[in-house]
């Protein structure tokens, strides 16, 4: 439970380096994108990492799920995947006369959601309404998941057949979406010349716990956001309405993503108050796939051509 | 009222106050010359109304239509018609204060402060001074308050007229420009509103009372700046037309006069060179010190030595000439002059025949002891001067000169011109002004209507014609003073305290440049004005292509200025901020777009020399403390000290 007292929050705050680090490490040469991920965790929202296979996606959702501390279920989504699958089922128990629910892999703190584009839409939802709701219904029954709760879903965007790409509305339930691309030649001869990441994943040791995280979390809503970076954070969102192509700009919810994670980066870096800068780091992982383009458009080009265009007012 | 009809929006009880005092500020403008019988109502029908808005209730249709019906009637009786200046306005201003009784929804309120706007410029149509000019103005700010209070998002009353008072000065560019460029008819499209604004003044002819009226009339005649100092008081006999002919009652210029050759002049001494700024008069007469060398331009003189003017003066009018002060006119009388200057009508005023002719046996061919003789009646016989004389019966000389003893100039001039004829000297009576004012604000002479004054012109072998001014006789103060305060007896008033003549010294400074460069902007100054910068006002391509030029520039300034950041919610911190990036701009350091304010120092410190780049980093530090620790404004002193260091640094 959320131990917030001042003290543990200096502690869980001085764990962030080495929790940091320690993802660094099997995730190599990707530091920009793991912090993004951690910022991510801290805001309390949800990720979706969207990339080719092969580049360490998973790696990156064990690697966090590992070092946070935090109990971890993985479902490869496939085509004939029910929700019952995911969410569990109500069996009937002979001693007793009566059905017990057996929680399905839902009920964990990370859930890893592979491939989440190969399931059906029943199932999309039914992950995404837990997603937002913090909780699920079954057999007319409210389950609270646990207070960290928290998705880390991966999808390919290029090999779509077969799948059923998430329609906008409920892309807009993940805080950022990032992608890890190749590893530059570094960290690729490193990877190459290292033992293989699924040893070192087992041998991590948690630097966080669950309750330091929730801590962590309280303290990002305390990240104080000043009238002159609102004023910019409300610019970027009107730039976004106002762009001749972009066809829907970003929502008021999307303007409160930003804000989370801008207050999350700036706790990263130490402050206890957000600035111009920080709105921007987040501003392509949060916002870019919340951008519906006109046609012949990129999202993340969009994104960053916003960035360029909307000025700080100092 | 059927059910389905949806009721127009009331406009609120601020908004009707607002036009309410539009209205009122309307009505008190023309109060000056609406018919007696009418502001007072109309006052008190719009505090009714007024009132009764406040409570939510309509004014009573029938009472309206009756009113609607009254007021042209009542136009009509006034004035006999309803066309005209004053009948238009009264009808106007009544119409006005009838609209409000009407007002329910806020269309109606549009078109009344559109009506009210059309009302409040007809004002000008009864006076274009510079006070009369301000009040209109003024009077236009809760016309534009009104409009801006009907808006949803009007804010407070008070920000409202500012707002309009801002609007009203931010429209004046625009008015400048129209003022200099819009072409001017050399004649008014309406019925010359100079013409009745204009004061008659000194007028071509002299029967009793007719300089009376005048010298209660505190209105500027003309002002006159010298090249040299102003001339003593005593010298200052600005003569605007020659009576010769007397028929008992009035004086007139005569006829025969009209034929004489100009009267040779000597200058005795050194000349004054002035000139002269007529207010509008209507007509012809041009006051000219005594005595004037040269008739200058457009003017002429006639055989007397006064000003001629070619057309009437409708709308003032400046011209510069030069008199000798001391000087010899006409040293040799001929017989036609002669037999002007002896003039006298039939048989009237016996008893002073007999007594010019008394001095006439007593004094021998003596000019000037009778003369004398004159004067020395007047100034010891008991004679007063007096602004209201009693009025005088068939015989006035004789009236005046044995029984009522009491006049003003026209009387003793009149009277001591009647004498001298009968005693043989050829004389005349001489009008003009007398005196003025000499402002010490700056330096001229203010001449009022008031300053009006009659006197006399007596042959003298040897030396021509002699001013003589047998008022001065009576009242020295007369010439010293003043007509007013001769009459009022002398001593110290309130009036006269040293602040309030410096006050008005200065006012009548600003109206005078007023009228100068404001009123005075005729048709002809606009063409002089605008061909010293290659426009030609007579072809109406070159008008058109300045004025959409000048407006157009005008526009896209306006509009650069609206789309521009609002510079109002800058504070002093962004400000200074902004300051810095365009002085690090200047130094090759531009900021990119996009870029955050401690990332563009932070990276123009990169390359800089180390201390400044010190100096810059601590800038940076400090602006995101300002701007970014707290969700409260930054403490000013703080501020004030970053503004301060990014002042000192020196990229």
């Amino acid at each position: 439970m959320p131990d917030s007292s001042p003290q543990a929050d200096l502690a869980s705050l001085a764990r962030l380096p080495p929790a940091l680090a320690q993802v660094n490490a099997l995730v190599l040469g990707k530091a920009h994108v793991v912090r993004l991920g951690f910022a991510c965790l801290l805001a309390g929202g949800h990720l979706l990492l969207e990339d080719i296979p092969g580049v360490g996606k998973t790696t990156l959702a064990h690697a966090l799920a590992a070092t946070c501390g935090l109990g971890f279920q993985r479902v490869q989504f496939t085509s004939d995947l029910t929700p019952a699958d995911i969410i569990g089922v109500g069996i009937y128990e002979q001693e007793q006369r009566r059905f017990k629910f057996h929680p399905g892999p839902l009920f964990t703190e990370l859930l890893l959601a592979d491939e989440i584009n190969r399931g059906t839409p029943k199932v999309q939802s039914a992950l995404l309404e837990a997603m937002a709701e913090g909780q699920v219904s079954v057999e007319g029954e409210t389950r609270a998941l646990p207070g960290v709760f928290t998705v880390i879903a991966t999808q390919n965007p290029l090999d779509l057949a077969g799948t059923f790409p998430l329609p906008d509305s409920q892309l807009d339930r993940f805080l950022m979406r990032l992608s890890l691309g190749y590893p530059d030649a570094a960290a690729e001869r490193a990877l190459l010349t290292g033992s293989e990441r699924r040893v070192l994943l087992r041998e991590t040791r948690s630097v966080l716990t669950a309750a330091d995280l929730l801590a962590l979390r309280e303290r990002v809503r305390a990240v104080s956001a000043s009238p002159a970076v609102l004023e910019y954070l409300q610019a970027l969102l009107g730039a976004s309405r106002d762009h001749p192509d972009i066809r829907v700009g970003l929502s008021p919810r999307a303007g409160l993503a930003l804000l989370a994670a801008a207050r999350a980066w700036a706790l990263l870096g130490g402050r206890s108050y957000v600035m111009p800068e920080d709105v921007q780091a987040v501003f392509i992982a949060v916002a870019a796939h919340r951008l519906q383009p006109q046609r012949n458009a990129e999202r993340v080009a969009l994104a960053s051509a916003l960035l360029a265009e909307v000025s700080v007012r100092a | 009222m059927s059910a389905a009809r949806v009721p127009a929006p009331r406009p609120d009880a601020r908004s009707f106050g607002l036009l309410s005092l539009t209205v009122a500020a309307t009505l008190a403008l023309h109060a000056t010359h609406l018919p007696l019988w009418l502001s007072p109502p109309l006052a008190l029908l719009l505090t009714l109304r007024w009132l009764g808005f406040r409570r939510g209730r309509r004014f009573p249709a029938l009472l309206r239509y009756a009113l609607v019906l009254t007021l042209p009637l009542g136009v009509i009786a006034t004035y006999g018609t309803l066309f005209g200046r004053l009948p238009g306005a009264a009808l106007a201003v009544g119409l006005l204060v009838l609209k409000l009784t009407e007002t329910e929804t806020r269309r109606d309120v549009h078109i009344a402060v559109a009506f009210a706007a059309f009302t409040l410029m007809s004002a000008l149509l009864f006076g274009q001074s510079l006070l009369q000019t301000l009040l209109v103005c003024a009077a236009l700010a809760p016309a534009l308050a009104t409009l801006l209070a009907l808006q949803p998002s009007a804010g407070a009353t008070r920000a409202i007229l500012k707002t309009a008072v801002l609007r009203l000065a931010a429209a004046l560019p625009v008015t400048l420009l129209a003022f200099v460029l819009v072409p001017r008819l050399a004649t008014p499209l309406w019925g010359a509103p100079g013409m009745q604004q204009a004061r008659t003044g000194i007028s071509a002819s002299m029967s009793p009372g007719a300089i009376g009226q005048l010298l209660v009339d505190d209105s500027p005649a003309f002002r006159v700046g010298f090249d040299g100092p102003i001339p003593p008081r005593a010298q200052r006999y600005f003569r605007a037309v020659v009576l010769w002919h007397f028929d008992g009652r009035t004086w007139t210029s005569g006829s025969a006069a009209r034929h004489l050759p100009l009267e040779p002049l000597q200058a005795l001494g050194p000349t004054q060179r002035y000139t002269i700024s007529m207010e509008a008069t209507r007509q012809t007469l041009l006051p000219a010190l005594d005595m004037p060398l040269q008739a200058p331009a457009a003017t002429r003189f006639t055989a007397a030595r006064t000003l001629l003017a070619d057309r009437p003066v409708d709308h003032g009018l400046r011209y510069t000439v030069s008199s000798a002060t001391a000087y010899r006119l006409q040293p040799h009388l001929g017989a036609r002059e002669r037999a002007l200057g002896l003039q006298l009508p039939g048989d009237d005023d016996p008893r002073a025949r007999a007594l010019a002719l008394h001095w006439r046996t007593r004094y021998g061919d003596n000019p000037v002891a009778i003369i004398d003789a004159a004067l020395h009646r007047f100034h010891d016989d008991g004679y007063r001067y007096t602004l209201t004389p009693p009025p005088l019966g068939r015989q006035q000389i004789d009236d005046f000169l044995f029984d009522t003893r009491a006049g003003f100039c026209e009387h003793y001039a009149s009277a001591f011109v009647f004498l001298m004829r009968a005693a043989g000297i050829p004389a005349r009576v001489v009008a003009g002004y007398q005196g003025g004012y000499a402002n010490r604000a700056a330096d001229y002479l203010l001449v009022r209507q008031a300053d009006a004054h009659a006197w006399a012109e007596v042959w003298l072998r040897g030396r021509g014609w002699v001013r003589v001014d047998p008022t001065a006789a009576v009242r020295p103060d007369r010439i010293s003073l003043g007509a007013i305060a001769a009459a009022q007896g002398a001593g110290a008033r309130w009036y006269q305290a040293a602040w309030l003549v410096g006050l008005r010294d200065r006012i009548d400074v600003l109206n005078r440049l007023w009228d100068q460069s404001v009123v005075g902007f005729n048709a002809l100054r606009q063409r002089g004005l605008l061909t010293r910068f290659g426009v030609d006002p007579q072809r109406w391509q070159s008008v058109a292509l300045a004025l959409g030029g000048a407006l157009a520039v005008a526009l896209a300034f306006g509009l650069a200025l609206a789309l521009r950041e609002p510079a109002g919610e800058r504070d002093a911190l962004g400000r200074a901020f902004d300051r810095l990036q365009r002085r690090l701009t200047r130094r090759d350091h531009p900021r990119q777009p996009g870029e955050a304010p401690a990332h563009y120092l932070t990276r123009v410190a990169a390359d800089l020399p180390a201390e400044q780049a010190a100096a810059l980093r601590a800038l940076s530090t400090q602006f995101v403390r300002l701007r970014y620790a707290s969700t409260q404004p930054a403490p000013r002193l703080a501020v004030r000290d970053w503004i301060r260091r990014a002042r000192e640094l020196k990229p």
